[in-house]
């Protein structure tokens, strides 16, 4: 009789144990907000914040010190002080030349990149809407502004529409993907590109960072650990 | 007669408890083990209980598809999700998409939760059967739930519908990668994919003039997802080269969902059986009991295809035929390959769970020491084999599904137009009534139209968008 009630017993805890393991894990998902500072993800199999973040702000940074704000601050009739006239920039657009699909990164991309002009005091980038709508007016495709009638179409229209341009810019990710057996490497690259319209001369400037991928803890350990790995 | 205790403790090995002794405690266990077999069987299958409002949705009275399907949810709580699934079809093609997105929106989370597994539950499926789990969808219906989504966001102005189509081609390939063994076998390598996720994403990027790159890489993964829409290597080569429309124009996309999709039946799977009959009766020869023989057959669920006239939707447009919507996602070829992939694990679920049915009463005898060959033995065994026999396949289905999403691209001159959708047979003849649709096509800019054809006949309305 005590070996039953000693099954029953088991069981019954056996039981409970599983009921509990199934009350914790119910399905629910759990969140945090991460403050600056705050460990950030990285993304596991693709290219994330941790990537396209440094490499906007390089590419930017780099083509603002290319281009600082010209002239000097003038004042205005009531003695005001004005900022330095800022270039009208028409921000075109993020090509995806890479290997990975971009999602949702691709408009986050745009709109950083469009916040840090709007920041800076060279570049005065004109809004997106007059962008989408100049280019379905005219039925053009970004890459078709480098035709010097289609570009001298769409200034036009621009400037119809209230919106003088003197710079078209574009953006493009590009990726260079290097194996090493099931491992991999994975160069990220910002192009940003400057055209003048006046001239057509065009400034780049680029930013990269590598990445690489592997396929266990191990083989990551031993990349960065190992003494005899490749420096 | 009378059981003898195989616990040390008793010392004349007579069964020393409260629980009645002789062959009254013997008729309790019976009566017990007879009245869990009752407790446990399922009266209709799901696949029966909606066979009405499925009847009725299929002759196009969606009120009383609704009614219909409210009744046989009731005291079906583990089948809510996909109830609602089943629901939230006849809600969109009545034009209540906002209500419609809302139970998708619902079942896709708890789907999501219902994919992890619950220990519990999957220990008390074992013990009955899978009709008392949750029922977390099948992979091709997460899939699925996500295209539908977007398609309900698309007929509301289509704020999400972008981030819904990310989500169906995000999904599908997380389905994939959570299959892959440690051995780097993937049975779910081959499935199918959903190219009409991807075409929504082309179809979305391309309306922005701008990102054809992205419209390009879309429209790659139909051609190479769905060879057989012819219409994918246009779409491709426009993004690749062209532009969304010519200046003055703009688009029409109808959608249409085409026929009956697959349902699930319980079909009994006799080799295994066989097999597993003549494992129990060397079982019941060599051991200290005998086990209930396998008389009741394994039930699996299958999905079959239901036959279809409605092949395509001709279109006319002010007065003259012009196209005719392709297939772009085969939902019946895509359940049937994604279940028969997966076959030999159901199967292997069920021949487990009947084992372990046959080890709980092996069990049963052995702690109450009834003796192998009493009478009382073999009432246990009979018992037993009704137990099994209460069993039942899972055929809980997303059933209304359509048999094919089909879609067809119109540039149309700017201003109002009449839309004319012809149900069309196997041999492109009209086989039901026409249904006309005013729409009105902005310069540079899409229009969606949304319209369900599951027999020969319009289901609830046609609906139009621009977003």
């Amino acid at each position: 009789m005590r070996k039953l009630i000693q099954r029953v017993m088991i069981a019954a805890a056996l039981t409970a144990s599983l009921m509990t393991v199934d009350a914790c894990k119910n399905g629910n998902q759990f969140a945090r907000v991460i403050q600056p500072g705050d460990k950030e993800m990285i993304g596991s199999h693709a290219a994330g914040q941790e990537t396209y973040r440094p490499l906007v702000e390089e590419a930017v940074c780099k083509l603002l010190d290319r281009h600082p704000a010209n002239g000097e601050p003038s004042t205005s009739a009531q003695g005001e002080l004005l900022p330095a006239p800022r270039q009208q920039v028409c921000f075109v657009g993020v090509t995806n030349k890479s290997s990975e699909e971009l999602g949702d990164i691709k408009d986050s991309i745009y709109h950083a990149i469009d916040s840090k002009l709007h920041e800076s005091g060279s570049f005065a980038p004109i809004s997106r809407q007059y962008v989408d709508a100049g280019l379905r007016d005219l039925r053009l495709r970004p890459d078709d502004l480098f035709m010097p009638a289609h570009m001298r179409n769409f200034v036009g229209v621009m400037e119809r529409n209230g919106q003088p341009i003197e710079y078209l810019l574009f953006a493009t990710v590009t990726s260079l993907t290097t194996r090493e057996n099931k491992d991999y490497q994975r160069d990220y690259q910002l192009v940003l590109e400057l055209v003048d319209i006046r001239d057509g001369k065009a400034d780049k400037q680029v930013a990269m960072i590598s990445k690489a991928y592997h396929q266990s803890r191990a083989s990551r350990w031993s990349a960065t650990h190992w003494p005899f790995s490749a420096k | 007669m009378v059981g003898r205790c195989r616990m040390p403790s008793c010392g004349n090995g007579k069964l020393k408890t409260r629980f009645p002794r002789g062959p009254l405690r013997q008729v309790i266990l019976l009566a017990m083990v007879q009245g869990w077999a009752a407790w446990v069987s399922g009266c209709h299958t799901y696949t029966q209980r909606l066979e009405v409002a499925r009847r009725q949705f299929y002759n196009g009275s969606v009120d009383t598809a609704l009614a219909e399907i409210a009744k046989a949810e009731r005291g079906y709580d583990s089948s809510r999700d996909v109830v609602n699934l089943e629901k939230s079809i006849v809600l969109l093609s009545a034009g209540r998409t906002h209500e419609a997105e809302q139970l998708l929106r619902e079942t896709r989370d708890r789907f999501d939760v219902l994919e992890e597994k619950s220990m519990l539950k999957d220990g008390l499926s074992l013990l009955t059967d899978d009709t008392h789990r949750d029922y977390a969808g099948e992979d091709y219906e997460r899939v699925l739930v996500r295209v539908f989504l977007a398609l309900a966001n698309l007929m509301q102005g289509g704020a999400d519908a972008e981030a819904y189509s990310l989500q169906i081609m995000d999904k599908q390939q997380q389905i994939i990668d959570a299959a892959a063994t440690a051995q780097g076998e993937n049975p779910k390598a081959l499935y199918q994919q959903v190219a009409v996720g991807a075409y929504l994403r082309g179809v979305l990027r391309e309306q922005t003039h701008r990102d054809y790159d992205d419209a390009a890489r879309a429209y790659a993964r139909v051609v190479s997802w769905q060879p057989t829409f012819r219409s994918g290597r246009l779409d491709l080569q426009r993004a690749e080269t062209g532009h969304h429309s010519e200046r003055g124009n703009g688009v029409v996309y109808l959608f249409a969902l085409v026929g009956r999709g697959p349902l699930k039946t319980e079909v009994a799977e006799v080799p295994s059986s066989q097999a597993m009959l003549i494992a129990d009766r060397i079982f019941s020869a060599l051991g200290k009991q005998t086990v209930p023989p396998t008389l009741a057959p394994i039930k699996v669920p299958k999905v079959v295809p239901r036959q279809n006239n409605v092949q395509r939707i001709g279109v006319s447009v002010n007065g003259a035929r012009i196209a005719a919507t392709e297939p772009i996602t085969d939902v019946t070829r895509m359940a049937v390959s994604q279940t028969e992939a997966m076959h030999d694990h159901v199967l292997g679920m069920a021949v487990a769970r009947r084992t372990l049915k046959k080890g709980v009463v092996y069990g049963a005898k052995e702690l109450a020491g009834i003796e192998k060959g009493s009478l009382i033995g073999l009432g246990i065994d009979l018992a037993g084999v009704a137990y099994e026999a209460t069993e039942h396949a899972d055929t809980r289905s997303w059933s209304l599904l359509p048999d094919t999403i089909q879609v067809v691209r119109l540039e149309l001159p700017t201003g109002e137009h009449l839309l004319e959708l012809s149900p069309l047979d196997y041999h492109s003849r009209a086989c039901g009534p026409a249904v006309r649709q005013p729409v009105t096509v902005h310069d540079g800019r899409n229009t969606y139209v949304l319209a369900n054809f599951p027999a020969e006949r319009l289901t609830g309305k046609v609906q139009v968008a621009m977003p």
